[in-house]
Parts: structure tokens; sequence; C-alpha cells
């Protein structure tokens, strides 16, 4: 019998077909005509420094307003309507023709070396203002959670396509063994269900591994008592082998294939996922920073710290989820809530990151689905708002206390250097080292790729740090 | 997102579709232009397009129905040629699946396999269709359409107590061949249709007749909207939670029944289908008149045994107070023996009270109670005291605090206008009726076409629509539109029968196709093989996975109906439990080994396995389930406590069955689990497997089965290890 890896990876298993055409397809084809494992680490000749990503998901939609967009005019208007050329625009709630204004609900102040405008609801990451990097002209059109949602995920409104991390760890492979590469975890539950972690049309091996955060080990980790040490191993390489036959017999079927390393990936993390998960190993000193059992932060705190542990061990895209961000009723009590249960988790994230020398090789990304409405909404709440909202990137090679474009007086369409969504990811792989254009895969018909027909405004070597 | 912030939202986009969406044409004598032309295909009329003839087709051979000469058409022109027919024990094991979500014993597969009668195929699905758990395997697919939980979710997640009575009806519908119609007509207007004249047989006073029964049994198919995910929280406003309701209540009608995604939030920005927010506010108006109640489920001779044995009740009341009395005056002192005695007592006192109430309704048809004598009801629709309906109105981007002017319940206009009907519904307390009535009819362009397209997406894995609740602009186009029609006009001209669209499907060649077959060619022009070249692999969901895991052990417990059964948990599945009483264990081991229909669906806490394979989220109608292949599904299946148990069972099982040779075992063990024999090699490697486990150093089993205990313990834990391997191979869990 052949060792388990060459079994699994075997050239004529189908797993060939996958990247050709990618900037990979160099990487992918190793000697012999044998193809390696599509989750093998690959490297990049592109500048980009960022290996791993954080992606902070504000789900709900934080208002941009109220957090890294400052907009002194709201004030002056308060109470009163919009100009009349933005009255006239698509909103999921409200009515732009008669609706009021409503001024800030926080003061702003300036951060750091660089004076960059953060509101009060932040007080712990403004002190790593000069590490972030705030993106104010963010914008898309869709004004509904989830074709919003799918959006920033997917780079489409259509459900079907890869999430961001299945493109990511497409592109650059896993560097754990042990652990999946890609994992998303959420203080609540998936809102849009598995399209938040999906793999689309790329093979199922791609997808992410839904972790429940909720203080909950991972299910299912532990060897059954009656399987004594050794045997798992016996059983497995059984399983494999009569799987291997199985899929030999219908090549080609991705699910197959992500199915048996599913079952080598499984076993593995019977002994890494414990120890991943298992806190008890942090100092005191960690768990305040990251605000760990102070009430409103302990659950997004532990969340921070488990995906700082998770990129130490190799784990290549983390997507955190804080849902609660969609404040129509009421943005300052939803803001205040929100800001206390992820500001210094976040906080605390940057600066662990920075002391163990992490934070040069992950990019954090900061954004919700989208922003809100300059206009109020019942008492003092604010609607859905694609055309202009606020993002923020830190570590990863970006160059901090930078802002880039800018919304109008109103914080109502995103107007000088705009930044779609497709932007955003383009930028996200820039800074991994993937040119976007030349990550693609063949689908029907067509080479796909994560910014569709966009990403011309790619920011990466505007941010990368000379 | 606030509390309740999931269904604003929702409301307000809809709203904001709806105001986006293109108007009605009007005429300017306010009558309807009859353009259809701006509307989605699936408004414009069936039409029955005659399939090309079977001599045209290069692979005439192939054809068996009707359906092929569709399929084969579109294959030729593309150039690609059909795969060929998928063996026979392929075939039995897919039918199987398919029918009744369960595996085919070894005695169907071997009769099917020995019988060479041409209508051999035809025989076995007219037999698996009359099989009762037919109805299960084809109920479930429903309860995703229809949103099924016993529970409300939000932050309460209260429980409906008797929400198992719409399941146990969608079983029994599908068992029976209700005609897809009347299945329609029962669900959104039971009580209007069959009105609630459950007046007792003049001859007999106790007896319940049985038109009566079956009226009672059209009103509990208004279960259906009696079911919803339910916002519970006190501070809620009545007319805010009423808003909820009747969105819930328009949206999952718009979904199920039509194929029309109202608050679709996975939308186009551009082109929206031809609704105006009038017809929406207008669609749950013809609502407004309902209101859910519960309907007492016994009889009259059931009734007075009820009140005749009511002091029983009292007496567990009275023995409880007894021991509370007890336990205030002894609160923090140390009991003496003779208090310990009295406590004894007291509590032996109230165990005997509970234990002697009777457990079923008495007289003829007698109904077990719901819980301690708990009357038997069900939830269902019913109509709101005239004086008490309020008025709708249309509401201002769907704010409750803009309303504005009346709106009288009454038909979408563009459908009205598709079907050439009036759009009014001139009666406002028979709103629901006249509402199903039009539904229904045989040339309504959705009902028949959207249901069609569900039973040939629950078939093949993917709908000729692959949208089956998006029938509009922004769901897909049929890939077989003349198929699609086809079909539909014979649903309608079968009576509506799902059974007769189920052989008409399953006796085309298409679906005989196998699934291995492949080319370069096909998977270069169909990758997804929307033309259907071949049959599509499919992996079990995860009902399916779970009753076949038990059927092959042995232990499942083939019982129909009932209220919903709770398997225990292992520590680590629980522990995201908020509360202890949402997951009572049924006390009964035997009710843990029921059909995956059955387990508690709770809006809040998932079944974890069922989580871990992709039961659907019910927080709205669900058309397609995900398939997601992710590492907990294997960690499922080899460390799963309640796994190595069946599989310990399994291995009892074998050992019974099969004697003490290996080599037998091993044939037994295959046919079990994958109803094929063994090939040579794996035959051999699971004898080596065997071995090498036999002679391993621990060789005790936790906790075996009785049926384990006869047997020698190397033999015992070796065998059950060999069965964990089989219950995790790919072919166990997928169907080609």
């Amino acid at each position: 019998m052949n060792s388990r890896r060459d079994l699994l990876f075997d050239g004529s298993l189908g797993f060939g077909s996958l990247a050709l055409g990618s900037l990979l397809a160099r990487n992918l084809r190793a000697d012999s005509g044998r193809v390696r494992n599509p989750l093998a680490p690959q490297t990049s000749d592109l500048p980009g420094t960022a290996k791993n990503v954080i992606f902070l998901f504000m789900q709900g939609g934080p208002s941009h307003l109220e957090t890294f967009d400052e907009k002194p005019a709201l004030a002056k208007y308060d109470g009163k309507l919009l100009p009349e050329e933005l009255r006239d625009y698509d909103l999921a709630q409200i009515n732009t023709a008669d609706s009021q204004v409503m001024a800030t609900q926080f003061p702003f102040r300036r951060h750091g070396q660089s004076g960059l405008p953060i509101s009060s609801l932040f007080p712990h990451l403004s002190r790593h203002a000069d590490r972030l990097a705030v993106i104010r002209s963010m914008h898309h059109e869709l004004f509904i959670h989830g074709s919003a949602m799918i959006m920033m995920h997917s780079g489409t409104r259509l459900l079907g396509h890869p999430t961001v991390g299945s493109w990511v760890t497409y592109g650059l492979g896993c560097e754990s063994n042990d652990l999946p590469s890609y994992i998303a975890m959420t203080d609540s539950i998936f809102r849009n269900g598995a399209s938040m972690y999906s793999s689309g049309f790329l093979p199922a091996v791609y997808q992410g591994t839904p972790v429940h955060a909720d203080g909950v080990p991972i299910q299912n980790l532990r060897q059954n008592p009656n399987v004594h040490g050794r045997e798992q191993r016996m059983l497995l390489d059984q399983i494999n082998a009569w799987n291997q036959q199985h899929l030999a017999e219908r090549p080609g079927d991705s699910r197959l294939e992500a199915r048996i390393a599913n079952y080598e990936l499984a076993y593995r993390m019977q002994s890494a996922a414990p120890e991943l998960i298992d806190l008890s190993g942090e100092t005191q000193a960690t768990r305040n920073l990251y605000g760990i059992e102070n009430g409103a932060a302990d659950r997004f705190g532990k969340m921070c710290l488990m995906a700082r542990r998770m990129v130490e061990r190799g784990v290549r895209y983390v997507q955190l989820i804080s849902a609660g961000w969609d404040a129509h009723g009421d943005c300052r009590g939803n803001h205040d809530k929100q800001a206390q249960k992820t500001d210094r988790p976040i906080a605390g994230l940057i600066q662990d990151l920075e002391q163990r020398g992490l934070l040069e090789s992950t990019l954090l990304v900061w954004v919700g689905e989208f922003g809100r409405t300059p206009i109020r909404q019942g008492s003092n709440g604010r609607d859905h708002h694609p055309y202009g909202f606020s993002a923020w990137l830190a570590g990863g090679g970006v160059q901090g206390g930078k802002v880039i474009g800018a919304t109008d007086d109103f914080g109502f369409h995103a107007v000088e250097d705009k930044v779609h969504v497709n932007d955003l990811h383009a930028t996200m792989l820039g800074l991994m080292g993937i040119d976007h254009e030349e990550l693609t895969y063949y689908f029907e018909g067509r080479s796909r790729r994560l910014t569709d027909v966009g990403g011309q405004n790619n920011l990466a070597s505007r941010l990368i740090r000379v | 997102m606030n509390r309740h912030g999931c269904q604003i939202t929702k409301i307000g986009l809809l709203v904001c579709l709806l105001t986006s969406a293109f108007t009605v044409k009007r005429a300017d004598n306010g009558v309807h232009a009859a353009d259809l032309s701006d509307y989605p295909w699936s408004f414009q009329p069936m039409i029955r397009h005659e399939p090309a003839a079977a001599d045209s087709l290069v692979n005439s051979n192939r054809v068996r129905n009707p359906i092929d000469q569709f399929v084969l058409h579109e294959l030729e022109k593309a150039e690609l040629t059909p795969a060929p027919e998928a063996d026979r024990q392929t075939l039995m094991r897919r039918a199987c699946f398919d029918l009744l979500g369960l595996p085919p014993n070894q005695q169907q597969m071997d009769q099917f396999l020995a019988d060479d009668s041409p209508d051999a195929w035809k025989k076995l699905i007219d037999s698996l269709l009359q099989s009762p758990h037919y109805g299960e395997r084809w109920g479930r697919h429903w309860l995703d359409v229809a949103r099924y939980a016993d529970s409300g979710g939000y932050e309460t997640d209260i429980y409906y107590r008797n929400a198992w009575r719409y399941r146990d009806y969608v079983v029994k519908s599908f068992n029976d061949d209700k005609p897809y119609n009347i299945f329609v007509q029962e669900q959104i207007a039971g009580d209007e249709l069959w009105p609630d004249n459950l007046d007792l047989d003049p001859r007999r006073v106790y007896i319940v007749p049985e038109d009566k029964q079956r009226h009672l049994e059209a009103r509990i198919g208004t279960g259906f909207y009696a079911l919803g995910p339910r916002v519970h929280e006190s501070a809620l406003d009545a007319k805010r939670l009423r808003y909820e309701t009747l969105t819930d209540w328009a949206d999952t009608t718009a979904s199920a029944f039509m194929g029309v995604t109202l608050a679709c939030a996975r939308c186009h920005e551009h082109k929206f289908d031809p609704f105006t927010q009038e017809d929406y506010f207008a669609l749950q108006s013809i609502f407004a008149s309902a209101r859910e109640t519960e309907l007492p489920l016994w009889n009259a001779m059931g009734e007075a045994d009820w009140r005749q044995n009511f002091p029983r009740v009292m007496a567990v009341q009275e023995a409880r107070t007894a021991y509370r009395l007890f336990e205030e005056k002894t609160a923090g002192k140390e009991l003496s023996p003779q208090q310990q005695k009295t406590k004894k007592q007291l509590l032996t006192a109230i165990g005997q009270a509970v234990v002697t109430l009777p457990e079923s309704t008495a007289g003829q048809g007698t109904l077990a109670y719901d819980a301690l004598m708990h009357i038997p009801t069900v939830s269902v629709l019913g109509r709101e005291h005239p004086e008490l309906v309020k008025t709708s109105h249309l509401l201002e981007r769907g704010e409750l605090q803009k309303p504005r002017q009346e709106i009288a319940p009454a038909l979408p206009e563009s459908l009205a206008l598709a079907t050439g009907a009036s759009p009014k519904l001139p009666d406002v307390f028979e709103s629901r009726k006249q509402f199903a009535l039009w539904l229904t009819r045989d040339d309504h362009p959705l009902t028949a076409r959207v249901m069609v397209n569900r039973i040939w997406h629950w078939h093949f894995g993917r709908g000729l629509v692959e949208t089956p609740n998006d029938f509009g602009f922004m769901g897909t186009v049929p890939s077989h539109p003349e198929l699609l029609d086809w079909l539909a006009t014979e649903f309608v001209a079968s009576n509506w029968s799902v059974k007769q669209m189920h052989r008409l499907i399953m006796n085309s060649a298409a679906y005989r196709q196998s699934s291995r077959f492949s080319s370069q060619r096909h998977l270069t022009e169909d990758p997804n093989n929307h033309l259907l070249w071949r049959m599509n692999r499919r992996r079990l969901e995860a009902e399916a996975l779970w009753d076949s895991v038990h059927t092959a052990s042995g232990t499942i417990n083939l019982q129909t109906g009932g209220p919903p059964v709770v398997p225990p948990l292992a520590e680590d599945e629980i522990a995201s439990l908020r509360d202890k009483w949402h997951w009572v264990v049924s006390a009964d081991p035997a009710q843990h080994t029921r059909r995956g229909l059955y387990i508690l669906v709770r809006r809040n806490f998932r079944f974890p396995m069922f989580q871990v394979f992709d039961s659907p989220v019910t927080s709205q109608s669900c058309p397609v389930r995900d398939v997601t292949t992710v590492a907990p599904q294997a960690l499922w299946g080899l460390n799963n406590g309640s796994v190595f148990r069946q599989a310990m069972h399994l291995a009892g099982r074998i050992v019974k069955e099969a004697g003490n040779n290996p080599r037998d075992q091993v044939v037994r063990a295959w046919q079990l689990v994958l109803s094929r024999s063994p090939r040579k090699n794996e035959a051999n490697d699971a004898l080596q497997l065997l071995r090498a486990l036999e002679t391993a150093e621990n060789q005790s089993l936790t906790d075996p089965p009785e049926s384990l205990k006869m047997v020698d313990p190397r033999r015992a834990q070796a065998l059950s290890k060999v069965c964990l391997s089989l219950f995790n191979l790919s072919e166990f869990a997928f169907v080609d």
C-alpha cells in the first residue's frame, strides 16, 4: 500500500485540473505528474507580506457616522431634511425623501501621531490609531442584509460563489496540518447559513469550518473510549483505503475527495483542537488584554484570543462575526453595547499580535455588510446604508494612521477614491501577494475570480509600508 | 440586530422592494391591460408542448416515456450522449432512499434482482409507494418548505406542544396521495372550505362520523400557520406581534405555495417581480380575519370521561400542596427520623396520584392525552369574530406607525390578470377560501409548476428551476421549460397526484441513468449536469443518514406518528443548550431510535447531528438544503457515542444472523450496511482488520448491548469496530 498521503492526492483523483489557469499552477504541479495536496502551502512572488487574515465581520452594519467617518454637517442639519439631490435613494425601511438628518451620537477625537479621527465608542482601539488604515469610501448598492452579506463575503450578490476565505485557501493553501485552513466563528448564529463560509463552486475542500464559539468545544473531538490508542489509526487507514477505492470509481467528485481529506483532518484535529481552544495556558495579563471575564467583552474576547491561537497554528483565514449591529431603533444604545463587546477584544488582539511579532504577517479587516443612514429612523436609529461606509485594515504590512477616500458632507455617498467591495477584496488578496486577476477558477465556461470584473481600485500597493 | 430586528428588517426590505417594483399596467378606465409580456416566464400560461418525436432522436432506443424525449432532445442539441443505465443494485438503493429514505433490506434486494419480468421496476416503485414510510420521507421534504418546528424560536423558544399533529397530517396526506390541490386548500383554508362542523352523529351521540373526521383533518392542515417563528416577549405590543405573524403568514404562503419570494433577502436590485405594495398588504389582508385557535380533539364521550376524572388531577394538586407545606415547616431544620418517614410518604403520595391518572381519553377512538390528562388539542386557524377583525392598511415603507389607505383582501393583481381572474375577493370572511380556490385552479400558472419542480428537485437533487421558492425574475429560468410545462399539465390531468408524478419520473430513462458516467466532453460542456446527461450523486440528508445507521444496526423503531421524541445527547453536544427543559430526554429507550423525522425540532437548538449534516434552518421556508462537506461530519462518524453504540448493535445482529464464521460475518456486515456483498478484496481487507483488532491489547467494550454479551469479547469488540468503519464509508453516505 502506498503511504496515506500518496493515496490521498494521487494524480488520478481529479485534483489535477483544479488550479490550472491560476497563478499557482506553477506550484501545484509537482514532479512525475503527481498532483500535490490541494491545501499544500504556496508561496507568492508578489510583495505582499500578509500570510493570514482575521476578518472581523460586524454583522448587521455598524454606522460609519458613529465610528470612523466624522461628519460635523450632521449636527448642523439635525432635524432637517437631506438636500434635494439625496432624497431619491432606496433604503430598506425608511424614506430618504421625508426622514430627518440625525447628528452623530458620539464625539470624535484625533488619535495617535497621525491624528486619525475615531469616535468615543472605541477608546481601546483608538490607542492603535497609528496602525489602522481606515477606508471611508466603501460602497455597494445592496441595502438588504442577506444579499449585502453575500456580497461582502463573496464579491457578488448571487449565491453559490466562493467566499473570500475559500479563495485565499485555494490560492495559498494551509500551513496547518492539524486544523482547518479556514475557520468561521460567530458570537450568535450564522444568519445566512453556510453562505457565510461556503466554497461555492470551488472544490469542497476549501470550505470554511464553522466552530461554535459559545464556550462550547468542538463536538465529538474526544476519541470514543471503546477505540483504544492506535486502533483508531488502523480503522482510519482502512476507511480511507475503501473510500479511495470508492472515489477511484467515481473520479472528479470533489465532495468525495473533500470527505476523505476531512477524515484525515478530523483525526489530527482530535489532538490539535483541544489544545487550540484551551485558553487555560494563557496568562492572566493576556486574558485581561482581550477583556476575557470582563462582562460584555468576555465572549468576543475569547473569540479574538482563539483567533490569535489559530493564526499561530497556521490557520490561513479566520472569520470572526460579531452579530447585533443592526441599529434601526436606537443607534446610540445599540452601538454602545456592541462596542463594549468588541472594543477591548479587538484592541487586545492587535496588541497581542504585535507583541508576538505576528502583526506584520496577519491582516486584520474590520467591516460590516454596510453602514447606516445619515437620517433618523425611529427615536435615534439609523437604517441600512450601502452607498458609503467605512472599513479598516491593520497589520499584514499595512501602513497605519491613514485615511483612504471620503464620503460627501452627509456621509451619504462615497465620493473620493471609491472602494467597492471588489476593490476591498482585491486589496486583501494583494496584501497577501496574490494578483486578484490571476487567481481564477474555471467554472461553467469561463474563468471566475473573486473580484468578478471589478477590483480596479486595488489599494494594496498604496497601503503596503515601504 | 435588535431583538426582533430580523423580522422588522424583513418587512422593511419587502416593502422597499415592492415600492420599487414596477407597477401593474393600468388602462385609463382602471381595467388592467392584458399584457403579460413584462411578467416573468412563470406567470405565462402553461403550454403543453408535445415532446420531440421519439424516432427523430438519435438515442430513440433510450426513450422510456415522454420525459426522455424532452431530455434527449436537449442533450442531442448539445451533442451530448446520455449515461448508460445504472445497474439494478444501484437502482434499487436509489429508489428506496428516494421514496422511503431508508436503505433496502436484503430480502427486497434479492427479490428485485431475481425478478426479470419487464415490469419489475414498475412493480417495485408501486410497492414502495404503498409503504407507510413513503409519507415520512416525502412529508419531511414538505416540512422543509413549511419551516416546520416544534417551538417558536427567538429568546424564549416557546414550545408548540401539538405542532406534531400537523407533521402527522402531512405524512398522512402524502401516504394517502391526497390530491395536491386539496392539500394546498386544506392548509390555507381548511376551516373555511370544510367548516368547523364537528356535530355528533344524530344516531349515536358519542361518535364522530367519518366525514366529520375528514373535516377535522382538513382543519389540522391549517396548522401550517400555527407553527411559525414567534416572538414572545412582554415588551412587544399586540399590534406589532400581529404584524409579525401576518408577515410570516404572507411570506411563507408566497414561498411555499406560489414559489414567489416576496420577502427575498437575496435579490437583484433592479428587476423586481410585478408585485405592488398593495398586492403585498392585500395578501396579508387575506389572513387578517384569521385567528390562531386551539381545537380539542376528542368526542363527547372522551370529554365526559375527562370531566369525570378531573378530581384525580385535583388529588395530585393536593398531594403536592401537602408536600409543600411540609417543606415550609421543616425548611432549614434537620429532619427527625419520623419527619424523614413523613417526607417519603408525602412524595410517594404525589407519585401515586400522578401514576394513576388515566393516560388516554375514554370511549371509541381513544386518544392519548398530550401530557398528564392534558386535553389533546391541535393548533389551527379559525375565524376572528367579525366585530374584532381589524381593518388592514397599506403601511408606508412597512412602518406600523405609517398606515395609509385601507386594503381589502385581494389577489396579487398581476397574477390575477395572468389567470384572467378579478383580483377582488368579495367576501371578506371567506377570503382564504377564495384565495385557495384561485391558487389551485387547474390553469394557475404557478401552483402546479412549482410543485412538480419541487418533486423533480427531490428526485434529482436539483430542480428544473434551481430556485424552487423563486419563480420570479430573481430566480433561475427552467433548464427544460417545455418539460416543466408538460409535467405540470400531466400533474393537473392526473388529479394532482404526487404519486403519479413519482411513477412518471422514476420510470423515465433519465432517472435510471448511471451517476458514474463522465467524459471530458461532458464535463467541459455541462459541468453541472444541467442537461441531465447522468444522474446526480447525492449525499444522504441528516435524517436519512440517521435512519440508515439505525436500520443497519437493527435498532430502528419504525413506529409512526406521535409527539416528538428526544434522544439523549453527549455532554459536548448539549453544552450550548441554554435551558435544560428544552431537551427533556424521552424516558423509553425504544423512542431514542425512532426515525429522524420524529426527533424534536427546536428553532433555537437543532439536534446536533442534524445540524452537522445540514438540516434546515426553520426561520423561513427552506426550498433547498445546503450540502456541506466539513470535518465535524467525520468527527461525528468516528467518535460520537451513539454511532459506536449502533456499531455494537450491528455487530450483535451480525453474529445472530450470520453465526461465528468471520467470513460470513463480513458478508453480512456488507449486506446490512451497503446493501450488497463485499468484493473479494474488500472481504479480505475486512478479515485482516478483524484479525488485527482481535489481537489488540485492550479487549473490553463499555456497556455492550445484550446481543453482544454472548459473543467472545475479542470478536465482539473487533467486529464492532469493523462495523464502525463501514458507517464511515462514502458509499454509505452517498447514493449513486
